[in-house]
């Protein structure tokens, strides 16, 4: 066991160091940054929103949007370059698992992610901050009540995005383990957090009653076999919200999507056995 | 004892287009490969001796057959703890150095984190990659990367060991390097495979030779035997005057023999390369 968990994690470590000395990874890194810091620029087009929400909701926009563009390209990435420049070749001749080879390659995918998300939450942890103590001011002066920003809520969430980045991640593993092309695994990844972001549809439609047994099967089928990524946009309530989110809930989904990251893992390293390298 | 490795009735199809048209790529083949012994197995490009050797390693499923290592099934992290592999055109990391790569080797080949340091060490030196080990393998030739290829592949002291063209796009000097290499783990009693196209090298260094051609195992032996003609001599002479040749032909013709050719020996192209491109170690 301590030797298997020793050969899982020389593989994310340099799964790790690969992906971070990509150029795409820097990139979308600057570009996430940049819209966080940039938000402060753009809060006279709040639409009427208070400021601190819309500083908030254009991070978390940048978070979500090259977040998913990294989990979906970069995990891809790095599964298919060992496969392309024949490495697997090298590390699968010796006393590795295929499922130790896979779960090494997600947590190094997953730890990248973690970066990302880490250094955008902590850039928009700042905005906010500094935004929130320059507001404190005029509304002592103007006798308003201040808006404040929750920084654990901040924390929170970013965990919550990391998780649902490691969703997605998993799941674009999952399809490399099967896909003969690269691009053949992003644009299915891609369609999968498409799914993914519109799934509640398929939960609400299950809650009403239906003639038909085997659309009810489609929509039980679709409503958990794809996990639901809107679940995890509770940035608003967590980071602004003055009542907050009960603990139980935010917990629920973590397990959620602890659950699927396992599962789409485990079939990963199901489907990657079969696999002729 | 049990042979290195045991290949009983081996046979792979792939499937290839869309309407699953198959393709054999090893058809039906047999072999055993003793332990302690350099084995050369030869062929034409798509000959299948790749997608034999991958299918040793479990890299590839079979269609048919028993494969064994060391008697274990082969495809078991046991049977892969006990062999080393050097791909064919090896591809590594290029931001890791070459003691960084052996060292990731020899790590997920499963030897104790106390040891792997004198590993590391002893794999680099019998690679003659000691003095680059701390340079990225980025910035490696051709045969640095197949010397690095070879540290990584017995690191783990594995008792039998699979190169798969290991001298391809390899110079003279870089190739006989490599067969140095060879000479040094059969001198500790390990078994080798050695999947090559230069047939010199392979007739210098392997015990026995298995040829293969579309899918199917042609020959197989030790190299003296299947290269020997007992029914023809070669005798070496020399300063023989004209007078003294008749003579000798006249005397061997009374005895019922046939002079077929009278030559003067040539040296190898690759012998006289050596022997004038010396000290120039990397390849």
């Amino acid at each position: 066991m301590q030797a298997s968990f020793q050969r899982v994690s020389w593989i994310a470590r340099v799964t790790f160091l690969e992906a971070v000395r990509q150029r795409f990874f820097a990139f979308l890194l600057i570009l996430g940054a940049a819209m966080a810091l940039s938000s402060v620029s753009f809060r006279v087009l709040d639409f009427g929103h208070g400021e601190l929400k819309f500083i908030a909701d254009f991070g978390f926009g940048g978070m979500f949007l090259f977040g998913s563009v990294l989990a979906v390209v970069m995990t891809a990435q790095l599964f298919f370059s060992e496969m392309d420049n024949r490495t697997a070749l090298t590390l699968l001749a010796k006393p590795l698992g295929r499922g130790e080879f896979l779960l090494g390659k997600f947590a190094g995918a997953w730890a990248v992610l973690g970066v990302f998300v880490a250094v955008l939450a902590g850039l928009l942890g700042a905005v906010l901050w500094a935004r929130e103590q320059e507001l404190l001011l005029l509304a002592e002066q103007a006798g308003k009540v201040p808006p404040t920003f929750s920084a654990a809520g901040l924390a929170q969430f970013a965990l919550l995005q990391w998780l649902r980045l490691g969703v997605v991640a998993s799941i674009v593993l999952a399809i490399s383990a099967v896909a003969r092309t690269f691009l053949y695994a992003v644009v299915v990844g891609a369609l999968a957090v498409v799914a993914g972001q519109l799934q509640w549809i398929a939960q609400d439609a299950i809650l009403k009653p239906s003639e038909s047994p085997a659309y009810e099967a489609v929509l039980w089928c679709t409503s958990r076999l794809l996990p639901n990524l809107q679940q995890f946009n509770i940035g608003d309530a967590l980071v602004l919200g003055t009542t907050g989110v009960p603990a139980d809930a935010v917990g629920a989904v973590a397990m959620a999507g602890a659950a699927y990251m396992a599962a789409y893992v485990f079939l990963g390293a199901l489907l990657f056995k079969r696999r002729e390298i | 004892m049990t042979a290195a490795i045991s290949v009983r009735h081996l046979t792979k199809d792939f499937r290839v287009g869309l309407r699953g048209l198959k393709l054999r790529a090893v058809d039906d083949v047999s072999l055993e490969i003793p332990r302690g012994q350099v084995y050369g197995l030869l062929g034409p490009n798509g000959c299948g001796k790749s997608t034999t050797l991958k299918i040793v390693l479990g890299l590839v499923s079979a269609t048919a057959g028993e494969v064994s290592i060391l008697g274990c099934p082969s495809a078991t992290p046991e049977a892969r703890r006990r062999t080393g592999f050097l791909p064919e055109a090896p591809y590594f990391h290029k931001f890791l150095t070459g003691r960084e790569l052996v060292r990731y080797c020899a790590q997920l080949s499963g030897v104790p984190s106390a040891d792997v340091a004198a590993a590391v060490e002893d794999a680099l030196g019998l690679a003659a990659m000691t003095d680059a080990a701390d340079r990225p393998i980025g910035t490696y030739s051709k045969g640095m990367l197949q010397r690095i290829g070879f540290a990584q592949a017995v690191v783990h002291d594995p008792e039998l060991v699979i190169l798969d063209e290991p001298t391809a796009g390899v110079d003279p000097v870089g190739s006989a390097a490599i067969g140095r290499m060879i000479h040094a783990m059969r001198g500790k009693g390990k078994t080798i495979v050695l999947c090559s196209h230069l047939l010199g090298q392979v007739e210098q260094v392997c015990d026995r030779v298995a040829i293969m051609d579309r899918g199917k195992l042609v020959l197989e032996g030790r190299v003296d035997d299947v290269l020997s003609r007992r029914d023809r001599h070669v005798l070496t002479v020399e300063s023989m005057s004209p007078a003294a040749r008749e003579a000798a032909e006249a005397t061997l013709a009374a005895h019922g023999a046939v002079v077929t050719s009278v030559t003067h020996p040539r040296r190898s192209l690759e012998d006289l390369f050596r022997e004038l491109v010396t000290g120039s170690r990397d390849a």
